[in-house]
């Protein structure tokens, strides 16, 4: 396997480095029930967490990974209103450099930006979600979820719901999921599928069409507020009745077993309704746990060209 | 140097695909003989340009000097050397400077810089609504009377169908020609490529060729019921092309153009966000690449010009969906040209006289370039054996906003002269 500097995106990685990453990240999760959680491969080593959108949860779960793979963590937080006027990204990544972080872990709102960075410096650069791009640790959490609960994901259906088009975690979730032989079909307000979506993305012209195709798992993605407010559908109330995995949908999948992921946070009574909260094949908190094992994973695995 | 002959050279025109081996005798800015196997001169100085085109000099239409406003990204002096640099010897100025170009002194004093700091002829356009907001009508009449020489809002639409309508019907008393930057910005939104597979890919938001499509056949349609000229600018897509054909062939009158960038670049170069191949409109698919060379060969295209944009290092280093709109181009279009299109094969030299030289001059009203004893000297030589390397020192644009930086391209202009002034030299310098 070729030493790899950053984590951009999974169209660009192989098979066998999304295996190397799901298999590493094991080992460390089976660290989460020891009383020390720490291991050592990452001492003397710098990770900078550089958000310019705000998260909370990834922002802590990659502080955390970094601190169990016992590197040291700073957290860089840049106003977004920066970006536009005066200190560019790159004048930014500069003054990293000149604190020889050895690992940046980014988030932005505009997409390609960690790819500009990775260019720009010799750390390893993780992708934390870049606009509509790609959420890179997020879907390899999620494969590593879906491998713990079904085993051989091949030919093991997921139906992604939601907003398609804006979703940086639809495109890389999408992406691994065909990349581990999985079978995908989306679903959404026609105005959120992307007319140009991959080949391998099935559509559904109804929640019920859909659940006839009778999915393993199925993925709700976030509805962002602001895309009802940019018209995509009319309200948030008619989106969770076409849309929604509400009570009455629930109860179908509930007695066929069907899986229920979410990158969180969700908003409750939008993409699904209070029962699923508590339905005991809802992977939510899985994926949260396991978020941490997959980027202890990833920080074990890049290699920056720092030393 | 008042008098050179220059020997054995090729010269291109417009209605032959061959090229004419001849002499030139140039004296005091004047064609002085044409023909082959001129007699010698005594002393004056002979220039052997065996294997070099001699092209009258090119035209562009459409330029952005940024002078006033933004004079860190170009000014007229810059803007005008870098035209000379790629042979250009005639040049428009787009109007959305800061302040916009919008009124009778405006125009009055961008010509003013001109006449003092450009070598070669600066036209300058005017805006069509105030500030380029798409509301009031700007100072037509005043623009036209110090010499605007078309009116658009380029960069921008204008978005009001009766605001349109009415500049078009005030515009045509004047005979000023009214340039048409297409686009629906509702449908463009925050856009900042082609909307296809490779905008999903790379998670940025597309601009359908709809936006670009829907404006072409609103603007032609309101020429025709006011019987303006409507001049479409950088036109993209093959449906957007087919639109302007078929109302062409309906006898409307209308004029358009093609950038070098979208005959030559598509959506698939962007690959890694490359900020260079960001324009507006986009590059589309490689598949409209051909059908843009297929119009310009059947002469849907009247011209070509390049939209030369420049921008600042810092501004095209931001994120893709940041960077503003835009690559230079008037150091890059001939060779390019050349490169991709004539050295293969696709036209021949007379086509890139026609359409870079002859028939931008027409569109302003302006008698075309020619070769003949007592005509006026207005010469590009290129040498189609050597090659350009577009470093930032060779470029004379003040910004290097282009995907040609730093690379190699087939072709060199040589030499640029106009009237009695040799404006560049790169060739007697190494002959002797």
């Amino acid at each position: 396997m070729e030493p790899r500097k950053d984590l951009l995106d999974i169209a660009s990685l192989n098979l066998e480095e999304i295996e190397f990453v799901l298999k590493t990240a094991g080992p460390f999760k089976e660290l989460f029930r020891k009383s020390i959680k720490k291991v050592p491969p990452l001492r003397g080593k710098t990770v900078l967490t550089l958000f310019y959108e705000p998260s909370t949860r990834t922002r802590s779960s990659f502080e955390i990974a970094a601190k169990r793979v016992s590197a040291d963590v700073t957290n860089f937080t840049v106003g977004s209103s920066s970006v536009v006027k005066g200190e560019s990204v790159l004048d930014t990544i500069d003054t990293l450099q000149a604190m020889k972080c050895d690992y940046i872990v980014v988030r932005h709102q505009a997409a390609g930006v960690p790819n500009m960075i990775a260019k720009h410096t010799k750390a390893s650069v993780v992708n934390a979600g870049d606009g509509f791009h790609a959420h890179p640790t997020q879907a390899l959490l999620d494969a590593f979820t879906l491998r713990e609960t079904f085993g051989d994901l091949e030919n093991k259906k997921i139906l992604i719901v939601g907003d398609i088009l804006h979703s940086r975690v639809a495109r890389s979730v999408g992406r691994i999921c065909e990349k581990l032989g999985m079978k995908i079909g989306v679903l959404g307000p026609g105005s959120l599928i992307p007319r140009h979506r991959p080949a391998f993305m099935r559509t559904f012209s109804s929640y019920d069409e859909a659940l006839d195709w009778k999915p393993d798992t199925i993925y709700l993605l976030r509805v962002q507020l602001e895309r009802q407010k940019d018209q995509f559908f009319p309200s948030l109330n008619e989106y969770h009745n076409v849309y929604g995995l509400t009570d009455e949908r629930f109860r179908r999948i509930e007695g066929e077993g069907t899986w229920v992921m979410h990158p969180g946070p969700v908003n409750r009574g939008v993409e699904l309704g209070d029962a699923v909260m508590n339905y005991e094949r809802t992977l939510i908190n899985q994926q949260v746990e396991n978020g941490i094992a997959v980027r202890m994973a990833v920080l074990y695995w890049l290699k920056p060209q720092t030393d | 140097m008042d008098a050179f002959i220059l020997r054995n050279g090729q010269l291109a025109q417009e209605d032959s695909p061959d090229l004419t081996e001849t002499d030139l005798f140039i004296e005091s800015g004047k064609l002085k003989a044409i023909g082959p196997q001129l007699p010698a001169v005594d002393g004056v100085p002979e220039f052997d340009v065996t294997g070099r085109v001699l092209l009258p000099g090119l035209f562009d239409v459409h330029v952005h000097l940024r002078e006033p406003g933004r004079e860190d990204k170009e000014t007229i002096k810059t803007g005008s050397e870098a035209a000379i640099n790629g042979g250009v010897t005639g040049i428009v100025a787009m109007p959305n400077c800061t302040p916009a170009i919008d009124s009778g002194g405006m125009v009055q004093s961008v010509l003013d810089i001109a006449s003092r700091d450009a070598r070669i002829p600066v036209y300058t356009t005017g805006c069509i609504t105030k500030g380029r907001l798409g509301k009031e009508l700007a100072n037509i009449g005043g623009m036209h009377a110090r010499g605007a020489v078309m009116i658009t809002d380029d960069g921008d639409p204008v978005g009001n169908h009766q605001i349109l309508r009415r500049a078009m019907e005030y515009a045509r008393e004047f005979g000023l020609i009214v340039a048409s930057h297409c686009e629906v910005k509702e449908l463009s939104g925050v856009g900042a490529m082609n909307e296809g597979e490779v905008s999903y890919r790379l998670g940025i938001p597309g601009i359908p060729a709809e936006s670009e499509e829907i404006c072409i056949s609103r603007d032609i349609r309101l020429a025709h019921l006011t019987g303006a000229h409507v001049h479409i600018q950088h036109v993209t897509s093959g449906e957007g092309m087919r639109i302007i054909e078929r109302f062409k062939e309906d006898g409307i009158h209308v004029t358009c153009e093609v950038s070098p960038h979208h005959l030559i670049f598509n959506e698939t170069h962007i690959q890694d966000y490359d900020t260079h191949y960001k324009m507006n409109p986009p590059l589309r698919r490689p598949e409209d690449n051909a059908i843009l060379l297929d119009g310009l060969k059947r002469g849907i295209f009247d011209v070509i010009a390049t939209d030369h944009a420049p921008h600042t290092d810092f501004e095209k280093q931001l994120d893709f969906g940041s960077a503003p709109f835009g690559i230079t181009g008037l150091e890059t279009a001939l060779p390019s040209l050349y490169q991709e299109f004539i050295k293969p094969g696709h036209f021949g030299w007379d086509l890139l006289v026609k359409r870079y030289s002859a028939e931008p001059r027409r569109l302003l009203g302006h008698d075309p370039v020619v070769f003949k004893e007592g005509s006026p000297v207005n010469l590009t030589i290129f040498h189609p054996d050597k090659e350009t390397h577009f470093t930032t020192s060779f470029m004379q644009s003040k910004s290097k906003n282009t995907p040609f930086l730093d690379q190699h391209v087939q072709g060199h202009v040589e030499m640029v002269v106009l009237d009695d002034a040799i404006l560049l030299d790169r060739l007697t310098a190494n002959a002797s």
